[in-house]
């Protein structure tokens, strides 16, 4: 009785239908721009803008091209930013900024191309970090609306909370400790070092990490993200189009939404028994991963995985998530190298949020993208054709290259 | 008791509970010393947060049951940052999820106990804290009577 119940094959399961198979690598990613740092001169608006013409002179696409628009809720509404672009659209939508929300968006933008609703849709993103008037200045402080489980009135605050609960429970579910994150963090630093754009590039041992002050803990101040200012773009236009652009396409090949409900508290793996979770050892079904059906491939074609890593211990729910390994093995999984940018699985080849820097996500996937190309310079994995952006909500976009 | 949108306790700087209205009996349980929760007319369910509908078996019929105020501490945190001027006197400070014996956990924080001695296991007890003139913060102690029994 009263159990809020874990679907597991009850919807037969995923069968991949017919549109599905036609639309693999139908769709592409044709052009990318990205601003990242601190621009304490500009405004959310031109932020976005600056990104758009970057993503317009990558794709060799003119502003006239692009005849969709999805925007999030961070920076200007969609009329605002269209009206100073001088831009007119036949597709228009916006949506929330969370970083969960972005590689939907993405699909959305492919679903549109494909169904001839738009030819190029310009997913347009701009941030200031401390702005104020933007949507989610204050959305740290709800309480029982928010996205984390903060309670503002016990002290729990931030985003921090969510991943500290979650990473305290799979600690306890499956031994280990806080020192088990510090190689995701060295990892990422090692990657941001080869990336001129990366916001954090000074060295991190092993031992700097365990030097990091406590922020809630078991995360330390090096498993968490910084907030900066950005802008991002991406065009995502047909494959047969995208083939005549400035770069090669890179081809959406599968994709999977957030999986939500109780069992899926954010910021956490299924199983933990974070809030009203269940606890059990968490393991994908054929369900959880319709993507790899998609796309025709298994984890074992991916050649570098992208993942949200706003906190550290979310890299190691990622991994169990896509079953790249075992419940309650990821922390071996990620120890030795294997995620570094010359081991079995290069993760967060840019740096990731913890290093690159925090556009929502947005330059989680155009490093996915970039990779995909090839056009990575030192931080390049080798031959890397099937690059996967996946986390541990279900979401998943992945990427061929063309090449 | 009256609904309230209050944010900050000015007076203290303290962050205070949003009430909303569906959530009085709650709040009014607290005020009188008791833990109040929906239970589920249809299927006997209970549950957290505080909504309008079964969440087991989506029936709206419920009536505000009160429960032992027993559980377990299922998950806990601890703040090293403060994040606000208030908290700035009170770090480092846990922040519990204590899972009821009637099975849904709330996020609380542990008074009567070191920081150090938090654990997940631990047996604790409901608590109830006047934080304003209106205004009772369901909390939890540890609970000296009960015997340490393994959670997973």
């Amino acid at each position: 009785m009263h159990e809020t119940g874990v679907r597991r094959g009850t919807r037969g399961g995923a069968q991949l239908t017919e549109v599905a198979r036609a639309f693999r690598d139908k769709t592409a990613v044709a052009g990318v721009g990205m601003k990242l740092g601190k621009f304490p001169g500009q405004t959310a608006l031109s932020l976005a803008i600056d990104a758009f013409k970057l993503a317009l002179d990558d794709s060799g696409l003119k502003r006239e091209d692009v005849d969709g628009l999805i925007v999030l809720s961070f920076g200007s509404d969609y009329d605002r930013l269209l009206e100073a672009l001088g831009l007119n659209v036949r597709y228009a939508h916006q949506g929330w900024s969370h970083g969960r929300f972005i590689s939907p968006t993405v699909q959305f933008a492919a679903m549109a191309v494909a169904m001839g609703m738009a030819k190029a849709v310009a997913i347009v993103n701009g941030k200031r970090g401390k702005a104020f008037g933007q949507a989610g200045d204050t959305e740290m402080w709800r309480q029982g609306l928010g996205p984390h489980g903060e309670s503002p009135a016990y002290g729990a605050l931030r985003p921090a909370f969510g991943a500290a609960i979650s990473a305290q429970r799979y600690f306890h579910l499956y031994g280990g400790s806080n020192d088990d994150l510090a190689p995701i963090c060295v990892a990422f630093r090692k990657h941001a070092r080869l990336n001129p754009d990366a916001v954090r590039r000074d060295p991190m041992t092993l031992e700097d990490y365990r030097r990091s002050p406590w922020i809630v803990e078991p995360l330390r101040l090096l498993d968490c993200c910084q907030i900066n200012d950005g802008g991002s773009c991406i065009i995502v236009t047909s494959a047969e189009r995208a083939r005549d652009c400035r770069k090669p396409p890179v081809y959406i090949s599968g994709m999977q939404g957030v999986h939500a409900g109780p069992q899926y508290h954010n910021l956490a793996l299924p199983g933990l028994g974070v809030a009203q979770q269940k606890v059990y050892k968490y393991k994908p079904t054929p369900e959880d991963l319709y993507s790899y059906r998609m796309a025709g491939i298994t984890q074992q074609d991916v050649d570098a995985l992208i993942t949200y890593d706003a906190f550290s211990p979310l890299v190691l729910f990622a991994l169990e998530r896509f079953g790249f390994c075992g419940p309650g093995e990821a922390r071996e999984f990620v120890r030795n190298g294997r995620i570094e940018l010359d081991g079995e699985l290069p993760i967060n080849t840019s740096g990731g949020l913890l290093s690159e820097g925090h556009l929502s996500g947005w330059n989680l996937l155009i490093e996915a993208a970039r990779q995909a190309r090839g056009e990575c310079g030192a931080r390049q994995v080798k031959d890397a054709r099937i690059v996967q952006y996946a986390c541990f909500l279900g979401e998943s976009l992945i990427f061929r290259g063309d090449r | 008791m009256k609904p309230s949108t209050q944010r900050i306790d000015e007076a203290t700087g303290r962050y205070l509970p949003i009430i909303y209205p569906e959530e009085l009996p709650h709040w009014e349980g607290l005020r009188a010393r008791r833990l109040v929760l929906q239970r589920c007319n249809a299927c006997h369910g209970t549950w957290f947060p505080i909504g309008p509908t079964c969440p087991h078996c989506m029936s709206p019929e419920f009536a505000w049951a009160q429960m032992s105020g027993r559980g377990v501490i299922h998950n806990y945190v601890v703040y090293h940052k403060a994040w606000t001027p208030w908290l700035e006197k009170r770090v480092p400070y846990a922040v519990i999820q204590v899972e009821l014996d009637e099975g849904p956990r709330l996020t609380t924080n542990l008074l009567d106990c070191p920081v150090g001695e938090v654990g997940i296991g631990l047996r604790v007890v409901a608590a109830y804290e006047d934080i304003t003139d209106e205004i009772t913060l369901l909390q939890f102690k540890p609970d000296i009577e009960a015997s340490g029994k393994r959670h997973v």
